[in-house]
């Protein structure tokens, strides 16, 4: 197994050199594209800064609390789109019915399909993330850090990054049997996205309880979040849980890699 | 001749009536962000019950308003236009016997339409029953409501034809159409009500044409501008729509005379 994968591995490195190396033919477009773009997320976070123009606080969050929650969204997010593109692009593969010659390869079909799309072009969402990260920092000058503190951050990023790539294979899973992509999987990453950059407790319960316990979010976000404010977590949860993001990352990652297993196997091609 | 145009937007209704599943989830996505955006609002008023004579329950009613017919004026990924020129079938439009401009408005009015009714309609009264929004009483917002969005979507799109325009002369346009659509959604109110800007900014915004796209119909719509103030508003935006309108007709008399075409 531990073959398979370092192998599957270094495809997945091979398609991403040759994608870069492509893109770098063209610098003056790719450097307009990664600034273009980082003009697009900026201006989502101008909106979220100008909020706070005429209210001075969310609920007790202060302007830079939030920036910070805002930073790690755009950072896990934005590492996320930047790795697994090629899955976003799923339904086009299964429309014009080229997941067959996907299949007929004897290498991992996943890789095929994550590594298929590396756009640079992606650097924007993730240089603005570590702007409004500098931002927040800025805001919150008397903020104590510990090496523990920036551990739980790093690792909650990361497992943020595994959730929305978990998330976006479960709509590409979806294909298989819808063929269209559906527009349902752009409310769990986009809008969740655009949700968990605010408190989560200003949701409803059930938003509140979806996002850390079913498609579990906020887990990657908010609680090591609060964990570096030192703020106590909804339904009276131990802080200590922003420990617990990556084996909650994990599992969802396992659970929807066994829904795309399952998936594949039940692959019918389509025409034309 | 106008018979040909009333039925080639028929004809884009029809075409997006058969997309049923797909609006559904669309209305779907529409409905949370309005929702999330609504739970923001609300906490956030939790400081201050009034901002510019906006109480809680206005921002809301624009909030779910702005999301209402933002398929409408600023539909994302509207890259048809651009997508023939890419490939050349442009050609073939080029050369009907109607006016190009005329023709796509007419697609697009068409969809418009569609979207107002099946998009927009639902969402509002989404929010209606979540959060009690109700609709004003007054029969001169209803009015004016009446003339007021079906301008707005006319600039919207001049606009959406704009930015799928330069595809004649820049070949890939994607960024393009991306940033075009996050400005004029963000100078339109859509990100953060227009009306919650600090003063220096909207004095900005409301000279620019982004205004007539959203917030000045949904503004209308809840009775929060009205007499010479509207009047002065409104007259500014005709003014854009007749520039914006002028530049389209230009850019594509320019296109059709210097623009060599994409094959195949």
């Amino acid at each position: 197994m531990w073959r398979n994968l370092w192998e599957d591995l270094q495809l997945y490195q091979h398609l991403l050199v040759i994608q870069i190396k492509a893109q770098l033919q063209y610098k003056a477009n790719l450097s307009l594209d990664i600034i273009s773009y980082l003009g697009i997320t900026g201006l989502e976070f101008v909106a979220l800064l100008l909020y706070f123009v005429p209210f001075r606080t969310l609920l007790g969050w202060h302007v830079g609390e939030v920036a910070m929650l805002a930073a790690v969204m755009s950072l896990s997010f934005g590492l996320s789109e930047l790795i697994g593109a090629g899955i976003d692009n799923f339904s086009v593969l299964i429309n014009r019915g080229e997941f067959d010659r996907v299949l007929l390869r004897p290498v991992s079909a996943f890789v095929q399909v994550i590594g298929n799309d590396f756009r640079l072009r992606r650097l924007g969402r993730i240089t603005q993330g570590m702007l409004a990260f500098a931002l927040a920092l800025h805001f919150l000058p008397a903020l104590h850090w510990t090496f523990f503190k920036l551990l739980v951050l790093g690792i909650g990023i990361i497992s943020g990054t595994i959730i929305f790539l978990s998330i976006v294979l479960l709509g590409a899973t979806l294909c298989f049997w819808t063929v269209e992509t559906t527009e349902i999987t752009n409310i769990l990453t986009y809008g969740s996205r655009e949700m968990l950059s605010y408190p989560l407790t200003i949701y409803h319960q059930v938003l509140q309880r979806f996002f850390l316990f079913i498609v579990p979010v906020a887990f990657a976000s908010y609680v090591p979040v609060c964990y570096v404010l030192e703020r106590p977590l909804p339904f009276g949860l131990p802080a200590e849980l922003a420990l617990a993001s990556p084996i909650v990352a994990l599992l969802f990652a396992l659970v929807s890699g066994w829904i795309w297993t399952f998936g594949v196997r039940h692959y019918q091609s389509t025409g034309s | 001749m106008l018979r040909f145009y009333f039925e080639v937007a028929g004809t884009a209704f029809r075409r997006q009536i058969v997309y049923r599943w797909a609006n559904l989830a669309g209305l779907c996505t529409n409905i949370f962000f309005a929702l999330i955006v609504s739970y923001i609002i609300i906490a956030l008023y939790a400081v201050r019950p009034v901002v510019a004579g906006y109480d809680v329950h206005d921002t809301l009613r624009y909030t779910w308003m702005m999301q209402a017919i933002l398929m409408v004026v600023l539909p994302f990924g509207f890259t048809d236009l651009m997508q023939t020129i890419r490939t050349g079938d442009v050609v073939t439009d080029l050369s009907k016997p109607c006016d190009f401009y005329l023709y796509w408005f007419s697609r697009e009015m068409g969809k418009n339409v569609y979207y107002a009714i099946f998009r927009g309609l639902p969402t509002y009264l989404a929010g209606m029953v979540i959060f009690k929004l109700g609709v004003p009483l007054t029969w001169q917002s209803w009015l004016a409501f009446g003339l007021i969005p079906p301008f707005g979507a006319t600039l919207g799109i001049a606009y959406r034809f704009l930015y799928n325009i330069v595809a004649f002369w820049i070949i890939e346009a994607r960024a393009v159409v991306s940033f075009a659509l996050t400005i004029a959604q963000f100078l339109t109110g859509s990100f953060i009500p227009l009306p919650l800007l600090p003063g220096w900014l909207q004095t900005i915004v409301n000279w620019l044409p982004f205004r007539g796209f959203m917030d000045l119909p949904v503004q209308v719509f809840l009775g929060k501008i009205s007499g010479s103030l509207l009047w002065g508003a409104f007259g500014l935006q005709v003014g854009w729509l007749i520039i914006l309108t002028c530049l389209v007709l230009w850019l594509v008399q320019v296109a059709r005379q210097h623009v060599v075409v994409q094959g195949g």
